[in-house]
């Protein structure tokens, strides 16, 4: 296999859950979401009265033999859907406990779900965000774009601090019809300034979904000597006693976990906090299920 | 403060191990790569000051709880009488005991009590600075302020003595003096704790209690207890001594320590008017008692001398003086209508061979014009005295004299000082009356000084008449009536026998009660002639009277010319031999216990600063290693309270939300 990330048997698994958009899209091509715009899909959507220039080839002449009115007859539009996967390449992102990096577990995130859009119709894009970088992939729905997210995501080695918050503040003012952006990030940022971000995003009517990984370790920390710490983003360096100061840290960790819940949610996007070794499948089909309509699952 | 194992506070450098990890622990940091720096980063700023301060109280913890173990491993003493309760005192008045059982070494090469006692106090109030020092010494019994402190120990008013202490008195001239005085003030004691000189019961305790509370500032009261271990110790009194023809008849004791065993012979040296000699005692048993016959020179009328043992552990009690006077014939008067009572009675008074006995038989109205001066004793076998009789009898009684009282031979309801003859009473026929119980340590039916008893149950009654009125029985009969009673008169005493000698009464005219009993109060009322040559130190007669000069008569060990009057020896008081000796109650090894001590001293929350189990040891010291234990587990348990973690909130330690938890992979 090309790429490591890339688990074919988990794909072909996963293949039968569709990638579902939980608002309208607003799609260049015909697809298989729905489009807030009025389309010629077999689904009814509603009656409205007619109005000159309307098409009289969709009048509904039985509707005026009852009425005696002329009113038009409108059809539901499937469109397709563009996901930009905004993956944080951060230095913090390198971080990795006893286990894989934050960055590997987002890129297999990315990867896989690219994958998924791409097969069942939908562009797929890539956005790799640091406060220096701001490198994207433009969503595109053909197969042999794949090819160039996943040499992008091979190619990404974390560094410096984070852009995400300028990120997706690009994103937003960028991406002029809705979409599905897809946020992989650890969010070591301030909470206030990204709910700012995702507030601009859902202004934008997009379809957020916040993939925020944890190490373990950083959850748990649970250490038993002394040890420097050393940033992985300006390389600061701290010597402490963890066991000193493990409550402090463990309930500044939760006070930032509860105010960026808060923030996603004020912003109607779809967040999960996810640490590293929750294992990949079971994770990417809960979260395939629960965006599938009601009526689907 | 001082260490019984010094050695073993070297340990104290371990106290720095718990410093010393720590700091080797920090330095063995481990560098790691992170990512959530900014927690780490506010963790860090708020933990600064207050869990630092904890993690510093759990080393300092550590640290101590190690010391304190080594501290106790170093066995701790306090030294001084003042341990860690003394402050700044104005006023220390020392009850010391001076008495002589105070003479006692803890062990061979030792000083004695008194004077390491007096050497840790002078050491104590150096420590103090200017407190004054008021002695109030069991001899004296005075307050005096001791001028140079340095000096305590050599002055002549601690001097050893041969008295007794009375505490309940020095306590009270100690409060009394507290009342006069003012400014913080404390009173220490500094005793054998010998019960004989505390007088546990004494009702002078109470008094002198409420007089304590009653003062403005209550003093603290420290007790100095010199019990424990000493060197072997014997001593030797004299019971009595009294001149029979050409000898002095000594009644000794011999005592030698409770943990004594086994036989043993201790040389018995006899000095008389200057002559020497020297014999071998045999003790198989702790105590014993002997008569000692002292051949008198041919013409000597009076003289004095002294038995001694060898030097022990307490050299006060290793002597004992005697001084007799001329053979004087020991009179008695038999107050009965002829007969065999009278015949028997005066038999028993003057038995044949004994020279210097004599029985003079009279009826009661003889008796009116009796000389009664010089009369060891008088047998009253006839009816109750009344009147001039009665009033000659009671004079007689008050100047110390000795009155056996037999039933009357004929019916007389007479009675005198209160005492009266119950009815007679005839045992049934083929019965006799015969004795139930008698006191064998007192009284005239007492076992002998060697131990043998009287042989008081061959005695049988076919007629008795009991006693009746306030008296001490000594003696009944097997249902329960008085066959002898006591009463005490003054100086004297009356004796109430329920028979008499007579064989229509008793066989009490068998030489097997009769006999032992007159002798013996025949004894005691001569010994009254003899007794003011023998005096006990500090009681009456021990001092010379108006116009009589002491002079000190025998050169026993080195007497103390500015203690003589609380010295034993002989002496002669103008004209008066006297020999006194130091009194019976310091030879008795019974102290009080901690019980007894908390009674007596009952709210004053003493405290006792004790010297059992460390005899050997000469400073007067408390042994505080628990302290020291207790201290450490303390600091464990800090430390361990300090490193508890905090109570858990919510589900997990710190509220963490959950990450998600997806059902396993299929």
């Amino acid at each position: 296999m090309k790429y490591d990330f890339l688990d074919h048997d988990l794909l072909s698994r996963l293949g039968s859950l569709p990638v579902e958009a939980r608002v309208p899209m607003m799609g260049n091509v015909a697809g298989k979401h729905r489009s807030p715009h009025r389309g010629s899909s077999v689904e009814f959507a509603e009656y409205r009265k007619y109005v000159a220039g309307d098409d009289t080839r969709r009048l509904d002449w039985k509707a005026f033999a009852r009425s005696d009115r002329f009113y038009i007859k409108e059809f539901e539009a499937d469109t397709n859907l563009r996901a930009y996967f905004v993956v944080d390449a951060s230095g913090s992102m390198n971080f990795a406990g006893k286990g894989e990096s934050k960055v590997s577990y987002a890129r297999r995130i990315a990867a896989s779900l690219s994958y998924l859009l791409v097969n069942q119709g939908d562009a797929a894009g890539l956005s790799l965000c640091t406060d220096k970088l701001h490198l994207e992939v433009p969503p595109s729905r053909r197969p042999a774009h794949l090819e160039r997210i996943f040499s992008t995501l091979a190619d990404l080695k974390p560094s410096g601090e984070t852009g995400l918050l300028g990120a997706l503040h690009t994103i937003a003012e960028k991406i002029s019809q809705r979409a599905f952006v897809v946020i992989l990030s650890d969010l070591f940022t301030d909470p206030a300034a990204l709910g700012d971000a995702l507030q601009h995003l859902r202004y934008r009517k997009h379809d957020i979904s916040v993939f925020h990984l944890m190490d373990p370790l950083e959850i748990g920390f649970e250490f038993e000597r002394p040890h420097r710490f050393v940033d992985l983003e300006d390389n600061t360096t701290l010597v402490v006693e963890p066991a000193l100061i493990a409550d402090e840290y463990r309930t500044a960790l939760r006070d930032f976990l509860t105010a960026v819940r808060a923030k996603c949610h004020d912003a109607t996007a779809d967040y999960q906090l996810i640490t590293t070794d929750t294992p990949l499948e079971p994770l990417l089909r809960e979260f395939l299920t629960a965006r599938l309509p009601k009526s689907k699952r | 403060m001082r260490f019984l194992s010094p050695a073993l506070l070297w340990f104290l450098a371990a106290a720095a191990v718990p410093v010393i990890v720590h700091l080797i622990n920090k330095r063995r940091h481990k560098t790691i790569q992170w990512a959530a720096m900014q927690f780490l980063l506010k963790a860090t700023k708020e933990t600064r000051g207050r869990k630092k301060l904890r993690h510093i109280l759990i080393l300092t913890c550590r640290a101590l709880g190690i010391a304190a173990l080594a501290l106790a491993a170093a066995r701790p003493v306090v030294s001084g009488l003042l341990g860690w309760g003394g402050g700044s005192i104005d006023t220390v008045v020392l009850l010391l005991d001076r008495s002589a059982s105070m003479e006692v070494k803890p062990g061979d090469g030792l000083e004695s009590r008194r004077r390491s006692v007096l050497e840790k106090v002078r050491d104590a109030m150096e420590g103090l600075g200017g407190a004054r020092l008021v002695l109030i010494d069991s001899a004296s019994g005075t307050p005096q302020e001791v001028p140079s402190i340095q000096d305590l120990p050599d002055l002549s008013a601690v001097a050893p003595t041969d008295t007794a202490a009375d505490f309940p008195t020095l306590f009270n001239r100690a409060v009394e003096y507290l009342s006069e005085s003012g400014g913080r003030s404390e009173i220490w004691f500094a005793s054998d704790l010998q019960a004989s000189n505390w007088s546990p019961d004494d009702e002078r305790w109470a008094a002198a209690r409420a007089s304590l509370e009653s003062l403005p500032q209550k003093p603290s009261v420290r007790v100095l207890s010199l019990t424990g271990g000493t060197a072997p110790n014997a001593s030797i009194r004299i019971l009595s001594c009294r001149r029979s023809g050409n000898e002095a008849v000594l009644d000794v004791e011999v005592n030698r320590g409770s943990e004594s065993r086994g036989t043993s012979g201790i040389p018995l040296t006899t000095h008389l008017n200057g002559s020497r000699t020297t014999g071998t005692l045999t003790l198989a048993g702790q105590a014993l008692r002997f008569q000692k016959r002292v051949p008198v020179p041919e013409g000597q009328e009076t003289g004095y001398g002294w038995l001694s043992l060898p030097g022990d552990g307490n050299p006060r009690d290793n002597v004992a003086f005697f001084a007799y006077g001329p053979s004087r014939p020991v009179r008695t008067i038999v107050v009965s209508p002829p007969g065999e009572a009278a015949d028997y009675l005066a038999l028993a008074a003057a038995p044949p061979g004994l020279g210097n006995h004599e029985a003079e038989v009279m009826d009661a109205a003889a008796f009116e014009n009796a000389d009664l001066t010089n009369r060891a004793a008088i047998f009253w076998a006839d009816a109750l005295p009344t009147g001039a009789r009665a009033a000659s009898l009671s004079r007689y009684l008050s100047e110390g004299g000795q009155v056996v009282f037999f039933p009357p031979g004929t019916p007389a309801d007479s009675s005198f000082l209160d005492m009266s003859w119950q009815p007679e009473t005839e045992a049934p026929g083929g019965k006799y009356f015969i004795l139930g119980d008698w006191n064998r340590q007192d009284g005239p039916l007492r076992d002998s000084i060697d131990g043998t008893p009287v042989a008081s149950q061959r005695l049988k009654a076919i007629r008795r008449r009991s006693p009746d009125g306030d008296a001490a029985v000594l003696a009944r009969w097997e249902d329960g009536e008085t066959m002898l009673a006591r009463r005490v008169v003054d100086h004297g005493t009356a004796w109430f026998l329920g028979t008499r000698p007579d064989y229509t009464w008793s066989n009490l005219a068998d030489a097997d009660v009769l006999l032992p009993v007159v002798v013996r109060i025949v004894s005691a009322g001569a010994d009254r002639f003899d007794a003011s040559y023998l005096r006990t130190v500090g009681r009456d007669g021990a001092l010379p009277g108006p116009g009589e000069i002491r002079t000190r008569l025998d050169d026993y060990g080195s007497p103390d010319p500015a203690n003589v009057e609380h010295t034993a020896g002989v002496f002669r008081f103008g004209e008066r031999l006297v020999a006194l000796n130091r009194p019976a109650a310091e030879d008795e090894p019974e102290v009080i216990t901690r019980a007894v001590l908390d009674d007596v001293l009952a709210g004053t929350r003493y405290t006792l600063l004790d010297q059992a189990g460390q005899a050997d040891d000469p400073s007067l010291s408390r042994d505080v290693w628990r302290a020291f234990l207790i201290a450490m587990l303390c600091f464990l348990i800090a430390e361990a309270l300090l490193c508890l973690p905090k109570a858990k909130a919510g589900d997990d330690a710190a509220g963490v939300p959950r990450p998600v938890s997806p059902p396993p992979a299929t």
